[in-house]
């Protein structure tokens, strides 16, 4: 029985946390926008409508598709205790690789989809790889370096679809319009869903089985936990944290192939890294805390937050910009769970006290 | 030495002065043990209210005082959730960074009423030195720069002072080394690690000062764009020593003005802009492959864990 | 108030005690691990504080320097009753504590490791070269030779000890504790410290020495304390006593461990070591030419003080470590080559010393610490997925074999006694039922009664035909467990004993011993 509740604690609270951290953002975005002169609930309405409205739901599933990727991004290196903040880069990088190969492969299709999105989740991946050795060879952590990989990778992109892959004539930096053969399949009478979102699900749902039941997903896990447990047990750090990182890179690399290849099928400048789909993707990841089979459900939260924020601007004029005000204060009450942890500790503590 | 390359250094000192103020408050914490990452996100909020009190008041000085005041008490959500109640540095610094990101962005719309850039005519920003005119090399390096310049790189050797000349630098010394055996002499480390949270709060407000009214005089989002990074890549490369950082944030500001230079030839501005961010990242990984051959010889185990950031701010101790 | 015994040293006249313990008792949960303790350290005296592990002679000290306040019990400084809240107090008090892990800056100078809050200088400026001359001074005034302007982390143990007792005479210190001085020290380094201890006494200064060594208690102390189980055994003057009076009152009659049961020991060898070298490097020893061989049902036991080479030959075996000539050879199989994943499957267990850092991860499960190692192998692994059912279910199992006290095979590891986990991480390993088991400190860190459980497990082990490595500081673990018994000294083998023959004497002279053989040339 005291069993029981022992274990249910402790389970209580790790939901807690989370939903407190989602609590708090919204209640700070309420303060915002009733300084801001706006009725918080018809700011949250505007921002609910803008993501989940008839005419809005099918440009979020898309924005979802993105930042779920992304969330696999940081999450899967996370897993081993490596942050990867450089998801602009990678996403960039598995854009344009994609891009490159749908206008110069005249294939069919059948064949054109899969290695476009091969190509772009090849490019993430070898953008993200380099900060492996970076940091198993030369100690450069990789939160440093993935950033730092990150400005002259999405640099290089704007250079390359100003210059050699411009459309001719186009005064916006962008490419020529992708061929039919590699733009993803849409649902039925939607225009930005399509395939690729069942590609991400694809993805996760490996990714969680890997994580979950295999036994690289255990060792992952024990390098995450103790790297000094993990040599001592004759894993190999380095290759671990090559494999994760290429993953989380692939992962970005994917979604930015997914982007090019829908509306309006080209690579235009900006328009992958300024939705702000990497840092929704690294909180739906922290929210989502060391579970991988939540994050669809955090990453629909944050869709919600940066889709509807478009939506809140437009109807109420309250900024886009309070959705990542939200999401910030999501990640640092989420930083602040210790807090709740050792207060549980206390307690338990207290009450052995009392019994003892 | 000809007025050319004398042009040249006058350039490199301007673009390293805000990187330079962040890596200095950078150092700091790193000494007292703290891995400030939130450097970015803090330069950003400081060339932000720079911008907007400069424009309120008409005076660009009160925007450097507001940016260091603002800056300071932002910088203390680092201070009480690293600090007091120790919470994941790393994750405290990611979640700074983007409510610096956010709120400015929000901001700048809701108080100044622009989106993207803010640069009206008529906003004040800092003057140019005239102190130095007609003095041989020096005026011709700190002429056309504000005194936010020369002050970033007097307070690069007054921070070196402090941490090596006096006692409670040499306090400072000691609790980023080893808290406990500091702890054990009756230091409050805490106490440090919050004091130099702040105190590098202030030095970003200054450098995001310089940043928006001095380099330039506007304000535009995402300003900063990495520069924050690439104080914390310069805080790693000199191992937390002021002096050092001084020549690492030296070097960053030649490849931007390199990058200047070649854009003038007609290189495209998108491949110049990349050059400081990888020169960083180079000069990084050399000098850490050094420490890490080292490392490797004196103790292949330990070295597996080395590349995390707790055993970055003192590589040679992670033994 | 001084209606109890006075302490065998006739008090000199007058002058109260430098320091004195009245009736401590300090207890850590269920475990009394001081049990109303007097203690009386006369001025200008250096006073030995013995007992064997877990007899409550570092707990007591802990108490005297304000690390623990006691559950019961008074502390007297000079006559007078202070309150340690903390050892700040304790300084403030004139007391000092040398701790066996030492306390220092690598990165700065000796003269700033010394001043260090205590700092000389106007205005906030330090003074450096007055902190340069007080330290001098300081050395000059008790014999030692330290150079002020040394990093600390460049200099060897011994002197990093010597800046130790620096920092605690700065702040004027009149009692000075040193806790287990000698375990990290090479046999010269003990000798000039009785030197430094001797000086101390000599100028007025009260030193209390902690230690389990028998020969230092009559090299450098006045007066003896021996603690048995956290009581007073013996109060002996060192002038009038012997070494097998100290060691009786330490182990207590008949309490000598009864040689234990061999198992049959096959002739083939599991392990040869032939010849192994390696280079010194920062933060590790040298080995020089050791060769080892243990057979199947033998325990090979590997003696000296921590940091002589054992840890190195360790991580040679394992493959952790690379070496610079000789051989380690696995049933005849040369391992060279060979990392530490392929070594494991070849039939390698290994339970490491620093068991938080390496042996086991903390935020982990118990069942997840569990699995490591036999989580790519039938029954928890198959066609390259992982059974979390089948690996919790093993945890399950090997917690009831091992009677390991958990709430259960998820709760974190780090939730466990120290016992409890060494057992969980002997569990993994003996598991393995590898041919050969190397166990470093086995029972350091662990209660009495679960250190026993261990001995147990690691003498069935050895009773199944297991062939084990064990390295140990601790002279009667080695006597209870081991059939041979080696003695390395400067990464040198120095004695190969019989158990039967490795007595604490035999050892404990072995490993000091200043005429081991003649140092060979620097290998490149």
């Amino acid at each position: 029985m005291s069993d029981l509740a022992g274990r249910l604690r402790p389970a209580a609270t790790s939901a807690l946390v989370p939903l407190g951290a989602v609590v708090v953002a919204i209640l700070v975005g309420a303060g915002v926008m009733a300084a801001a002169g706006v009725d918080p609930l018809r700011g949250y309405d505007a921002m609910v409508r803008g993501a989940l409205s008839v005419s809005n739901i099918d440009f979020a599933v898309a924005s979802f598709t993105a930042i779920l990727a992304m969330s696999l991004a940081f999450a899967l290196p996370a897993r081993m205790g490596e942050y990867n903040l450089g998801g602009d880069g990678q996403l960039a990088l598995g854009g344009i690789a994609a891009a490159v190969i749908a206008l110069h492969l005249p294939a069919p299709a059948a064949l054109l989809l899969p290695v476009c999105l091969l190509a772009g989740a090849l490019g993430g991946a070898a953008l993200a790889s380099v900060a492996a050795p970076l940091s198993t060879r030369a100690a450069v952590p990789v939160i440093i370096s993935t950033l730092l990989l990150s400005a002259p990778a999405v640099a290089l992109t704007s250079y390359l679809v100003r210059f050699p892959l411009a459309e001719s004539g186009s005064s916006v930096p962008q490419t020529p319009r992708l061929p039919d053969a590699a733009h993803l399949p849409s649902f039925p009478g939607t225009s930005y869903t399509n395939a690729g979102l069942v590609v991400v699900l694809l993805v996760l749902l490996l990714a969680v089985h890997v994580d979950a039941r295999t036994p690289v997903g255990y060792e992952i896990r024990v390098a995450g936990a103790n790297r000094g447990f993990a040599a001592y047990g004759g894993l190999s750090v380095p290759r671990l944290t090559l494999g994760t990182l290429a993953a989380g890179g692939a992962a970005a690399g994917l979604a930015g192939a997914i982007i090019v290849m829908s509306q309006p099928f080209r690579f235009i400048d900006d328009a992958l890294t300024a939705p702000g789909y990497t840092f929704a993707g690294i909180a739906a990841a922290l929210l989502a805390g060391g579970r991988p089979a939540l994050l669809p459900v955090t990453a629909a939260l944050f869709t919600i937050l940066t889709v509807g924020s478009a939506g809140m601007e437009r109807d109420v004029d309250v900024p886009r910009q309070l959705g990542q005000v939200l999401q910030a204060v999501v990640i640092l009450v989420l930083a602040l769970r210790v807090l709740a942890s050792r207060w549980t500790a206390r307690r338990a503590a207290d009450a052995a006290g009392r019994k003892g | 030495m000809d007025v050319v390359n004398l042009a040249f250094v006058a350039a490199v000192l301007g673009s390293s002065a805000p990187v330079l103020y962040a890596a200095l408050g950078g150092a700091l914490c790193g000494r007292a043990g703290l891995f400030n990452m939130a450097l970015e996100g803090q330069l950003l909020w400081g060339a932000f209210s720079a911008v907007t009190v400069s424009w309120w008041t008409g005076s660009a000085w009160a925007g450097v005082v507001a940016a260091v005041v603002t800056t300071t008490v932002f910088s203390g959500v680092l201070a009480l959730g690293a600090v007091t109640w120790r919470a994941d540095p790393i994750i405290v610094a990611v979640g700074m960074n983007l409510l610096a990101l956010g709120l400015t962005g929000f901001l700048l719309r809701e108080l100044l009423d622009a989106t993207g850039t803010f640069a009206p005519a008529g906003l004040p920003g800092l003057p140019d030195l005239d102190l130095l005119d007609g003095v041989p090399v020096l005026g011709a390096l700190l002429g056309g720069q504000t005194l936010l310049v020369p002050l970033a790189l007097l307070l690069a050797v007054a921070a070196s002072l402090w941490v090596n000349r006096t006692s409670v630098g040499l306090r400072l010394r000691g609790v980023g080394e080893h808290p406990e055996a500091a702890t054990s002499l009756g230091v409050v480390v805490p106490r440090y690690q919050r004091a130099t949270v702040l105190l590098a709060g202030a030095l970003c407000g200054l450098g995001g000062a310089q940043l928006s009214l001095g380099d330039v005089t506007a304000f535009t989002e995402n300003m900063t764009s990495g520069r924050g990074w690439v104080a914390v890549a310069a805080v790693m490369l000199a191992a937390n020593r002021p002096l050092l950082v001084l020549g690492a944030c030296l070097l960053f500001g030649a490849a931007e003005a390199w990058g200047f230079r070649l854009q003038g030839l007609g290189m495209p501005q998108q491949l110049t802009d990349a050059a400081p961010y990888l020169v960083t990242l180079v000069v990084l990984v050399a000098s850490r492959l050094r420490v890490r051959r080292r490392l490797d010889e004196a103790d292949p185990v330990a070295a597996v864990s080395a590349a995390h950031p707790e055993a970055v701010v003192h590589p040679e101790e992670t033994r | 108030m001084t209606d109890r015994l006075p302490d065998v040293a006739d008090p000199a006249a007058g002058a109260p005690p430098a320091a004195e313990l009245r009736g401590i008792t300090k207890r850590f949960g269920p475990v009394v691990a001081v049990d109303g303790v007097d203690l009386v350290l006369e001025r200008g005296t250096v006073h030995a504080v013995v007992g064997e592990n877990g007899a409550g002679k570092s707990t007591l000290m802990s108490v005297l320097y304000g690390l623990h306040r006691p559950d019961a019990g008074t502390v007297l400084r000079a006559g007078r009753e202070v309150r340690l809240r903390s050892p700040l107090d304790a300084i403030a008090a004139g007391l000092g504590m040398v701790h066996q892990h030492f306390r220092l800056f690598g990165s700065l100078s000796v003269a700033e490791n010394v001043v260090y809050r205590a700092e000389p200088g106007r205005r906030g400026i330090f003074d450096r070269r007055a902190a340069e001359q007080r330290v001098a001074e300081l050395s000059d005034r008790i014999g030692l030779d330290v150079d002020p302007t040394a990093r600390v982390d460049t200099l060897p143990l011994g002197v990093r000890q010597r800046v130790e007792i620096l920092k605690a005479l700065h702040r004027e210190a009149e009692v000075l504790i040193l806790d287990e001085p000698t375990a990290v020290l090479t046999p010269g380094e003990v000798d000039s410290l009785i030197a430094v201890v001797r000086t101390l006494a000599a100028q007025g200064t009260t030193v209390a020495l902690v230690t389990h060594k028998v020969q230092e208690v009559l090299a450098a102390t006045d007066r003896v304390t021996v603690l048995r189980d956290g009581a007073v055994t013996a109060r002996l003057t060192t002038a009038r006593t012997t070494a097998g009076e100290i060691v009786e009152a330490m182990i207590g009659r008949g309490l000598q461990p009864a040689v234990n049961p061999r198992g049959t020991v096959s002739s083939d060898p599991v392990l040869e070591v032939r010849d192994l070298r390696m280079a010194a490097a920062p933060g590790a020893a040298r080995v020089r030419d050791v060769s080892i061989t243990v057979r199947a049902g033998q325990v090979i036991g590997v003696a000296g003080v921590s940091g002589n080479g054992q840890r190195e030959v360790v991580e040679a075996v394992l493959g952790l470590r690379p070496v610079q000539s000789g051989s380690v050879r696995l049933h005849g199989r040369d391992l060279a080559g060979l990392g530490v994943r392929e070594r494991r499957a070849l039939g390698i267990a290994y339970v490491p010393e620093d068991r938080p850092g390496m042996g086991s991860a903390a935020t982990l499960s118990v069942a997840d610490n569990l699995a490591l190692g036999h989580h790519r192998s039938p029954p928890l692994a198959g066609r390259g997925r992982l059974s979390p059912r089948a690996v919790r279910s093993q945890a399950t199992e090997l917690v009831r074999r091992l009677g390991v006290r958990t709430a259960g095979v998820s709760a974190p590891l780090g939730s466990l006694s120290g016992g409890n986990a060494q057992k969980v991480v002997l569990a993994r390993e003996l598991h393995h039922e590898a041919p050969l088991l190397v166990v470093e400190q086995p029972t350091q860190g662990v209660d009495v009664g679960a250190g026993e459980e261990i001995h147990r497990l690691l003498l069935d082990h050895r009773a199944r035909g297991g062939a084990v490595l064990l390295v140990s500081y601790e002279i009667s673990e080695l006597r209870a467990l081991a059939d041979r018994v080696l003695v390395m000294l400067d990464g040198a083998v120095t004695a190969d004993l019989d158990a039967a023959d490795a007595t604490e004497e035999v050892l404990g002279a072995a490993m000091a011993s200043a005429r081991s053989a003649p140092r060979p040339e620097e290998g490149a």
